[in-house]
């Protein structure tokens, strides 16, 4: 039982990360309908801002310093690359953001060079005792994190009149912009918003080991996750993190054990079946919208 | 069109043509792929030398060798590696231009350096592109992009020094490797390990391929030759891919875990498994280690518990090769292990381009010829006496020492030696019939 309960932790831990990537896609997917695959190189950057402000204003600072760098990145990227091709195939804009991936990667991989980057987390590898658990601080980080971010992302959208406008937005873009919305300002507001996360979330990947050039992949583990949860859902996105940390962390433990005809490191397909799964029984993810379409 | 117009035209392309015809009578010689004149006065060249010095020659009167170089410098899994390594081969062959170049020739290595984003596709495409400008390359980094191009290497007698250490290479006869590969360290670790440590029993943690699935095969070999217990653990790189292997550690804890992943990876394997109360030793093939690694939370574990195995000695090593290494890389700010390979790596090219033009033949085919005919490699001693035999096949070609080295953060890498040349009587005795990941079963 012991052994369940702290791979289950540490599943929700890692979910927890998987879950701010993912709804960084979803917020750009619900005001642009297009995955951007830049993501990664957001996060990436983020990690890297943060290991190198950690040392002379602490990881609070860095991580919040970090935040908004990413999201002034992320506006700027929207408005010098995306803005441009609106009306353009979102096929031909996810390529973009493919591009725009690979570019970012290449400088912010100068800034780390050869090194392990240390992102200077308080936690380290340090265990806390719960309720007889050997509980890793950094995972109990990892899920408060997630609560706190997507908790006021939660607010913003239903308190605030940009989260009203940006929820307008993504709903039915013309009526929004007859109604005063400006339909750009919600774009390149959510492309801030995905950056902040990704550079929080690459913070937390980087905590308890560091980042190195490669780190960038596991932002690709929000992908199950969102299509999992629903595309255009941020709540879907959260629930298919946390799937996703749980169903991986689960299969490495004891898919060796139980399942060996499986083959070895069946755990990061793992995300994969479980999609399989759910699009099967319900094909536009647990909470996405199902589409109408006219016959 | 006005007439006026028409005649400044005709004029204009006239004088073009005749540009073109004079450089086409322009005797050749500045183009590398010319094959350039003799500078030695008595040696055939064709490809990728000239008469002509090199690009900021050190001494004008000398021909030029142009080397190329196919590394992981962007975006590949061994970008972090990759322009450390090319630093480290420019420092040699600047040491060697500057001490006068091989009797005649100055040797660039600068001109075709190209970005193979490991990526066997990629490596093909910008191959193309210098191949008919280089006599030889003075790195090809990974076995994957090298294989794209192995055939037309050995087609074209294109003397290639490899970054990596897979034994594969023995059995390539156009590359000229450098010492011992994954496969015989990974025998020397273990052999050292049941002789130092008492182990009963050794987990092999490896990614796939020509790297981690070499060493896994020399564990495997080693441990079946020391008649203890062997897992095999394939893992995937990652640091968040790692519960596997660590669950298998802890739940079957082998008293050495041979672990052969990228130093994140490691770090996180040795890290968390420690933290968990695991009490075995590790011991990490030589692309495990960073210096890095000294300020994450890993350190006190793999201070602890984690030694490093590698062809040669670290950074600050006792050898005349070693020493001048560090003062040609003096001006490097932050010194990592890929310079000194980097380093290390061009010394089995230089003694070849010595002998082809010895033996009055720097043609491609003549310094084929002289790579193959080598039966010493004068390592400046980085490795054993003897080491560098590509003329007796892949088991004499085949290096077998392996130093073993302890961390140590006063250290300028974060590594000392604690066992020097280690040749263990697994490695010593295996015969190589073939790439160590093909021939072993891992069961």
């Amino acid at each position: 039982m012991r052994d369940v309960l702290l791979t289950a932790i540490r599943g929700i831990g890692f979910g927890s990360i998987y879950a701010m990537l993912a709804v960084g896609f979803v917020v750009i997917y619900k005001s642009s309908r297009v995955i951007s695959f830049a993501q990664p190189a957001l996060m990436l950057a983020g990690a890297v801002l943060v290991s190198y402000l950690a040392g002379p204003i602490g990881f609070y600072g860095a991580v919040l310093v970090a935040a908004l760098a990413i999201a002034a990145l992320g506006l700027g990227v929207e408005r010098a690359t995306i803005r441009p091709m609106i009306g353009r195939p979102v096929f031909v804009i996810a390529i973009i953001t493919l591009g725009l991936d690979i570019a970012i990667r290449v400088v912010v991989n100068a800034f780390i060079g050869s090194d392990v980057r240390n992102v200077g987390d308080p936690w380290g590898l340090s265990a806390v005792d719960v309720f007889g658990l050997p509980v890793q601080e950094r995972y109990i980080a990892m899920v408060l994190v997630l609560v706190v971010t997507v908790g006021a992302l939660f607010a913003f959208f239903q308190y605030s009149r940009y989260g009203l406008a940006m929820r307008a937005a993504s709903l039915d873009q013309e009526t929004a912009m007859v109604q005063g919305v400006s339909v750009g300002a919600m774009m390149a507001l959510s492309w801030a918003i995905a950056g902040g996360l990704a550079a929080v979330a690459g913070a937390f990947v980087g905590a308890g080991g560091g980042i190195e050039q490669n780190t960038w992949i596991i932002a690709l583990k929000a992908l199950p996750a969102i299509i999992i949860g629903g595309l255009d859902s941020v709540g879907g996105a959260v629930i298919g993190g946390l799937l996703v940390g749980l169903v991986e962390s689960f299969f490495a433990t004891y898919q060796g054990e139980y399942l060996p005809w499986l083959g070895q490191n069946f755990s990061l397909v793992s995300p994969y079946v479980l999609l399989l799964v759910v699009l099967l029984v319900r094909p536009y993810g647990i909470f996405g919208t199902r589409e109408v379409e006219r016959v | 069109m006005s007439r006026t117009t028409m005649r400044r035209r005709v004029a204009a392309a006239s004088l073009a043509g005749v540009a073109v015809l004079a450089a086409g009578c322009r005797g050749g010689g500045e183009d590398p792929a010319d094959g350039g004149g003799d500078a030695a006065g008595s040696v055939a060249t064709d490809i990728g030398v000239t008469s002509e010095p090199c690009p900021e020659a050190v001494n004008q009167d000398t021909g030029c060798i142009y080397l190329g170089t196919l590394s992981d410098l962007t975006v590949g899994p061994f970008a972090p590696l990759g322009p450390s390594i090319v630093e480290g081969q420019k420092a040699f062959w600047n040491r060697v231009n500057t001490e006068g170049g091989i009797e005649g020739y100055e040797v660039n290595v600068t001109e075709y350096v190209r970005d193979n984003q490991y990526n066997p596709q990629v490596t093909n495409q910008v191959y193309r592109e210098i191949k008919p400008d280089v006599l030889g390359l003075a790195q090809s980094l990974g076995s994957p992009p090298t294989a794209s191009i192995v055939d037309d290497l050995t087609a074209e007698n294109i003397v290639t020094a490899p970054a990596g250490w897979t034994s594969l290479y023995l059995f390539q006869d156009i590359i000229v490797e450098s010492g011992a590969s994954y496969c015989a360290e990974a025998m020397n670790g273990v052999d050292y390990a049941v002789g130092e440590y008492g182990a009963k029993s050794v987990m092999s943690v490896h990614l796939a391929g020509d790297f981690g699935g070499d060493a896994a095969a020399g564990v495997k070999v080693a441990a079946d030759a020391n008649g203890i217990e062997f897992t095999n653990v394939e893992t995937t790189s990652g640091t968040d891919n790692q519960a596997a292997a660590i669950s298998q550690i802890l739940s079957q804890k082998p008293d050495l875990v041979v672990v052969s992943t990228g130093p994140a990876d490691m770090a996180t394997i040795v890290g968390q498994t420690v933290a968990q109360g695991f009490q075995g030793r590790f011991l990490g093939s030589s692309p495990t280690w960073n210096s890095a690694l000294l300020k994450s939370p890993a350190a006190p574990a793999l201070q602890a518990k984690y030694q490093l195995m590698a062809p040669w000695g670290p950074w600050d090593a006792d050898t005349a090769g070693h020493e001048a290494a560090r003062t040609a890389l003096a001006g490097v700010t932050t010194p990592n292990e890929s310079y000194i390979s980097g380093w290390i790596w061009s010394y089995p090219m230089l003694a070849a381009l010595k002998a082809a033009v010895e033996s009055g033949d720097l043609t491609r085919e003549g310094l084929a010829t002289a790579a193959s005919e080598l039966t010493e490699v004068d390592f400046e001693g980085i490795l054993p006496e003897g080491s560098g035999n590509y003329a007796g096949g892949p088991n004499e070609a085949a290096s077998r020492t392996t130093v073993i080295s302890n961390v140590d953060p006063t250290a300028t890498t974060g590594v000392t030696v604690a066992e020097e040349a280690l040749a263990g009587p697994t490695a010593t005795e295996y015969d190589f019939t073939g790439p160590c990941y093909e021939e072993v079963d891992l069961g």
